[in-house]
């Protein structure tokens, strides 16, 4: 056993999404083990300070490149709140489409892109073709189809273009949407390899589990697996109705911690995780048929506890969404689309937005004055929920694991980290580079 | 599939790291006539997803805020071969993709267009804020100039 550990994986500069994992093991005891967010501030909610009620989706849809639809529906939801706007079932369909698209297209990275590298022992996925280039383009290939269909239903692929408070400014014809169902029954094999791959290589997670608190959406009224509609509701909450949106400040409950610029959160204990794995712990009866199947592929079950078996439930939203579209564009086609007109009257209000992000629920809420300009936002992000989940990981983890070694006892913290499908933060990509010719 | 395909790197609500955003949406709407043969994209904070956007062209450009080392405000011109990326990055977020990865994984999967040029901006001002700091904002002819110059 290694008596001594020292890790410290540290960001150096302040472009990119910063997330520090710091331990410090002397004679057998664990002295340090954090897992810090130095991260600056993004003060979103100063910037949107006396903006139009039709300006803060364009806004907030800047906060992520990846989920950047997410945070137009959840703003749009809140501002609609605000101005009492009811939107039309056909308007219904097409955003929920729009938003499937982007939990596509943010599982198949995550778990293509990111976590099978760490599957096959790659340092990341570009040395990951030569190894396995067959697996690698049939992630490709389904992450372009859900970029095609981000495009088709959002207007473009990242900070969506057709969302406007009360509707949407552009539908797809009827051709596109059948074009669309066409190309995702096709894609459905492609998913169906992902997912075999993924297994031939899912002892490779460690077994690990800890007793979790897990918040997601829930909606009863009709049952659905829901990524948009509903109460928020938990693993803790025993069958309780789920509680209204615009309650959430009560469900998440933000703190100051020292070790983080980001906020924690907490519920009914220390701490709770959001994601993929929330969702389907609070909502797996609801899957479609191939997301069942996808479940039972990995014997993932309701009541798992193991944090990396999201990435595993990301494998299963991914089914799910593609399955459940094929069948909602039947259900467009057959009600035939109509074009809408939006009639808009500011006033004065509060209201809130809560949609499922890739990597779990986020609320917004936003205050107007009577011409509709914005005074005053609150935003509550996935990530944020998950840090203090995260630290409680890491205090079990560590005892549990380290004497693998420094070196594995590493691997596993990124593993870890990386399974909660992290948004520190995407505010700068900038380029840093030297001169080399 | 248009040509040639020009993309504007950034987060608008940055101050300078919108700079790419800026330039391609002056270009767009100076040029956009002139080159029936060029897509102007904002890409916004661009990701794994400008693997796809690229595929199939014979040309990509892209604009984007970068560390040079240079003076605020200047403007150089040069292709992946030339630099070298500095980011530690440890993949632990899709948040991280570093475009230079992603063009070397666009070359590996055989799609990457055969002309690659990138134009850097050398921010003054990275911080929350929309708008360009008065230099860039002064110089927004000058950028639009020197990427337009290059795409008869």
């Amino acid at each position: 056993m290694s008596k001594n550990i020292r890790i410290n994986v540290h960001h150096l500069t302040r472009v990119e999404g910063h997330g520090n994992i710091v331990v410090n093991v002397a004679n057998g005891t664990v002295e340090k083990c954090q897992w810090q967010v130095p991260e600056a501030p993004r003060f979103f909610e100063a910037m949107v300070r006396g903006r139009r009620w039709d300006d803060i989706q364009t806004i907030v849809s800047r906060i992520c490149g990846i989920c950047s639809i997410t945070h137009s529906l959840a703003s749009t939801k809140a501002v609609e709140d605000a101005l009492g706007l009811e939107v039309s079932e056909q308007t219904d369909l097409l955003r929920i489409l729009m938003h499937y698209s982007e939990q596509l297209q943010s599982h198949v990275l995550h778990v293509g892109y990111l976590v099978a590298p760490d599957l096959f022992r790659a340092p990341s996925v570009v040395p990951l073709v030569p190894k396995a280039p067959d697996a690698v383009k049939t992630i490709i290939r389904v992450h372009r189809v859900a970029n095609t269909w981000s495009d088709l239903l959002a207007g473009r692929t990242t900070h969506p273009t057709t969302l406007k408070p009360g509707g949407l400014t552009k539908i797809p014809t009827e051709k596109e949407l059948r074009d669309l169902q066409e190309t995702l029954k096709a894609t459905v094999s492609d998913l169906v390899t992902i997912c075999e791959v993924v297994l031939s290589v899912a002892d490779k997670m460690p077994a690990f589990e800890r007793d979790t608190e897990y918040v997601s959406l829930r909606q009863n009224d009709p049952p659905t697996y829901t990524f948009y509609h509903g109460g928020i509701t938990s693993t803790d909450c025993n069958g309780d109705g789920p509680v209204p949106i615009q309650q959430w400040e009560s469900v998440a409950n933000e703190y100051v911690h020292p070790q983080s610029t980001a906020k924690w959160t907490r519920w009914h204990r220390d701490s709770y995780a959001v994601g993929a794995l929330a969702r389907f712990n609070n909502n797996a009866d609801l899957l479609s048929p191939l997301g069942k199947k996808v479940a039972a592929m990995f014997g993932l079950k309701k009541g798992c506890c193991n944090p990396f078996m999201n990435n595993v439930a990301q494998l299963v939203e991914a089914a799910h969404v593609v399955e459940t579209s094929i069948g909602m564009i039947d259900e467009l086609l057959t009600r035939g689309l109509k074009s809408e007109k939006v009639q808009v009257t500011p006033k004065a209000g509060r209201g809130s937005g809560c949609v499922e992000a890739p990597r779990g629920i986020l609320f917004h809420s936003y205050e107007f004055d009577k011409d509709g300009l914005c005074t005053g936002g609150n935003i509550c992000i996935p990530t944020n929920q998950n840090h203090a989940n995260i630290q409680k990981d890491f205090e079990t983890f560590v005892p549990a694991f380290m004497d693998r070694g420094q070196d594995e006892l590493r691997l596993g913290l990124e593993m870890l980290v990386r399974s909660y499908d992290p948004c520190i933060s995407c505010s700068t990509h900038m380029l840093d580079i030297e001169f080399v010719k | 599939m248009k040509d040639t395909i020009v993309l504007g790197l950034g987060n608008v609500l940055m101050g300078d790291e919108g700079i790419g955003v800026r330039i391609v949406q002056e270009l767009q709407s100076t040029c956009g006539e002139r080159f029936p043969q060029v897509d102007f994209v904002d890409a916004g904070v661009g990701g794994m997803r400008l693997l796809h956007r690229i595929a199939g062209r014979r040309r990509a450009i892209f604009i984007d805020c970068a560390r040079m080392d240079a003076e605020p405000g200047t403007i150089r011109r040069f292709t992946p071969d030339q630099v070298r990326t500095r980011k530690g990055l440890v993949h632990r977020s899709l948040h991280e993709a570093d475009l230079l990865n992603i063009l070397d994984l666009s070359r590996q999967l055989g799609e990457c267009p055969r002309e690659v040029v990138l134009f850097g901006i050398e921010p003054e001002r990275i911080a929350e804020g929309i708008g360009l700091s008065p230099r860039l904002e002064s110089r927004l002819a000058a950028y639009v100039q020197a990427v337009a110059g290059g795409l008869a």
